[in-house]
């Protein structure tokens, strides 16, 4: 009794021994992803199913999300040019935001409450229902059907995702421009392409595939860690959804970062 | 097994439209930028570069040719900037070419400008340098207008403590606002100038008139003017009236000589007119003659008594009667 109350005890303290847990739990999970990534066999039509789920039937949610995006974003910005008399550079401004930020953002948090959760609860419900166990038995590696599929489609599709959210939204920006201010198509891209840079397009590229492996593996590993039954599926939804917002935050914020070090460098 | 074909078409037309996306942007962004394009390296070196960044624009008659590729410090303090101008440019870019640095729009980026530039001078080659030219600092012309500042309030000094004057009714101009009547003189100047006005109106419409009259056909002026008959006899006249003077002075200068003559004693009628002698002596002479011809008049009237002239004397007498 004595020597189990003794393993009971917490290192430091009950939280912070849980924290510490759940974090080499999750370094341990993407360590396990990176190792398993490489090895054969290679579940290609899992991988294109999960794309198909993840991408394809994500693109109405994303292409809506990406023209209100750009029409509102163009709207709100006008009336502050309109004070300098420079709403000539709307399409410039446009770009930048949505190129460098906005795009790979909106659609990173959009696909984090619509995929995240849903990878969280897919294998949630399949590790509550011992079905990830019967994988197990059956000789199929779990993980590898699982995680490293989905993984591979969210870090794949969200990229491409991006780039549908990028066009449509700056097609919503001018259609909005092109009513107000009565520019042409031509003369709106020709702008919208001289404020930025390959820098922009890259960095946006490289922090999508970032998000996208982030909501995937966020995704996994409640769903691969949840218990307590059905309480728990709703809660590895929910925590995934939260935590890869939370991570796409901190990883804007450190790409921001980076990306700036290397253009003023 | 359908089904998935179906889902793999449509995720193959899913990524295959987001890498279209990608790559057109890439090609656009590249057309725009100039990266695909064949370029020339130019360098131009400066003492300050105003916040220049590699990428700016770089600017030829308003077209944009190509991008700063490198810049770096060079010398003491200056700076080396290397641009990537596109080799369908360069043609038109000369080796006495200057390149300054201007912005684009008010607040906008730094760009390169390569300006001048004359058609005697080669066209610029692969590495070549050109003259630069330092841009207008904005400090010295925030001095400039700091001075312009200052004179424009001592400007508006002066024009207050004019005005002032004026006010007081100092001056001819102080004197003209406030002084009544000399307002009241410049009103009927002004008065009098409208009637000038309209007296000159009205003379001018009358000398319109007259110029009307005049040029109307018969008149003698339209005819002097226009009559090209006239004006051949008016000229004949004239060749006339040359001849007449011409005769005139002749007979004038004749005149003269016979003046000049009759001045002179070596003739009858100026030894007559000049010689006092003379004239003396015709004196002296006619005085003779008097006396001759009152002798002579006696001796006819003795004669008149006289036997055998009394009897004619008689008669003729009697016929006068």
């Amino acid at each position: 009794m004595s020597e189990q109350s003794e393993k009971n005890k917490p290192v430091l303290t009950k939280k912070l021994d849980k924290f510490l847990t759940g974090l080499a739990n999750a370094f341990r999970f993407v360590k396990r992803f990176f190792q398993e990534v490489w090895l054969p066999p290679y579940e290609f039509k899992e991988i294109l199913r999960q794309c198909y789920e993840i991408g394809y039937r994500s693109l109405p949610l994303i292409s809506l999300t990406g023209f209100i995006v750009g029409i509102v974003f163009t709207n709100q910005s006008r009336p502050s040019l309109t004070e300098f008399g420079a709403t000539s550079w709307l399409p410039a401004l446009i770009s930048i935001a949505i190129i460098r930020a906005m795009g790979p953002l909106v659609t990173a948090l959009i696909a984090a409450g619509k995929v995240g959760s849903s990878i969280g609860a897919e294998i949630g419900s399949m590790k509550v229902t011992e079905q990830i166990d019967a994988m197990e038995v059956s000789a199929i590696n779990p993980f590898k059907y699982l995680v490293v599929s989905r993984t591979i489609a969210t870090t794949l599709m969200i990229p491409i995702l991006v780039l549908y959210t990028d066009f449509v939204a700056l097609i919503g920006s001018f259609i909005n421009v092109n009513q107000n201010e009565l520019v042409s198509l031509s003369s709106f891209f020709v702008q919208v392409f001289e404020a930025i840079s390959f820098l922009d397009v890259f960095s946006s590229l490289i922090k999508s595939l970032v998000f996208g492996f982030t909501i995937g593996i966020v995704g996994c590993y409640k769903g691969y860690n949840s218990s307590n039954g059905t309480e728990g599926v709703g809660k590895a939804a929910n925590a995934s959804v939260v935590m890869s917002m939370f991570l796409i935050f901190i990883e804007e914020l450190l790409a921001l970062q980076i990306v700036n070090a290397i253009r003023y460098a | 097994m359908r089904n998935d074909n179906k889902k793999t078409v449509l995720v193959g037309v899913f990524v295959l439209i987001g890498i279209i996306i990608l790559v057109a942007g890439i090609m656009t962004l590249g057309g725009q930028q100039k990266k695909f394009v064949k370029s020339i390296s130019l360098k131009a070196v400066f003492d300050d570069v105003a916040g220049l960044q590699t990428g700016n624009n770089v600017w030829f008659s308003g077209v944009k040719i190509g991008t700063v590729k490198k810049i770096h410090f060079y010398g003491d303090s200056q700076v080396e900037i290397e641009m990537n101008v596109e080799s369908k440019s360069k043609d038109y870019i000369r080796k006495d070419s200057k390149a300054t640095i201007s912005s684009d729009g008010l607040i906008g980026n730094k760009i390169i400008v390569i300006y001048g530039g004359t058609s005697q001078a080669p066209v610029v080659e692969n590495g070549d340098r050109l003259v630069s030219e330092m841009p207008l600092d904005t400090d010295k012309m925030m001095e400039t207008l700091q001075e312009n500042n200052n004179n424009l309030v001592s400007i508006t000094n002066d024009l207050k403590v004019l005005t002032g004057k004026i006010a007081e009714g100092e001056g001819i101009i102080g004197a003209v606002l406030t002084d009544s009547t000399l307002a009241m003189n410049f009103r009927n100047m002004m008065v009098s100038l409208e009637k000038t006005a309209v007296k000159s109106n009205q003379m001018a419409n009358d000398l319109a008139k007259l110029s009307a009259n005049l040029n109307q056909e018969g008149n003698l002026v339209h005819d002097l003017l226009t009559d090209k008959e006239i004006y051949g006899n008016l000229q004949k006249s004239i060749v006339d009236l040359q001849s007449t003077a011409d005769n005139a002075k002749e007979m004038t200068s004749n005149l003269n000589a016979v003046t000049n003559k009759l001045n002179s004693t070596d003739n009858a009628v100026g030894t007559l007119l000049n010689d006092a002698e003379f004239n003396n002596t015709l004196k002296s002479t006619m005085v003779n003659i008097d006396s001759s011809t009152m002798n002579l008049n006696r001796g006819l009237e003795a004669l008149e008594y006289t036997w055998p002239f009394r009897r004619g004397f008689k008669r003729m007498n009697r016929a006068n009667n």
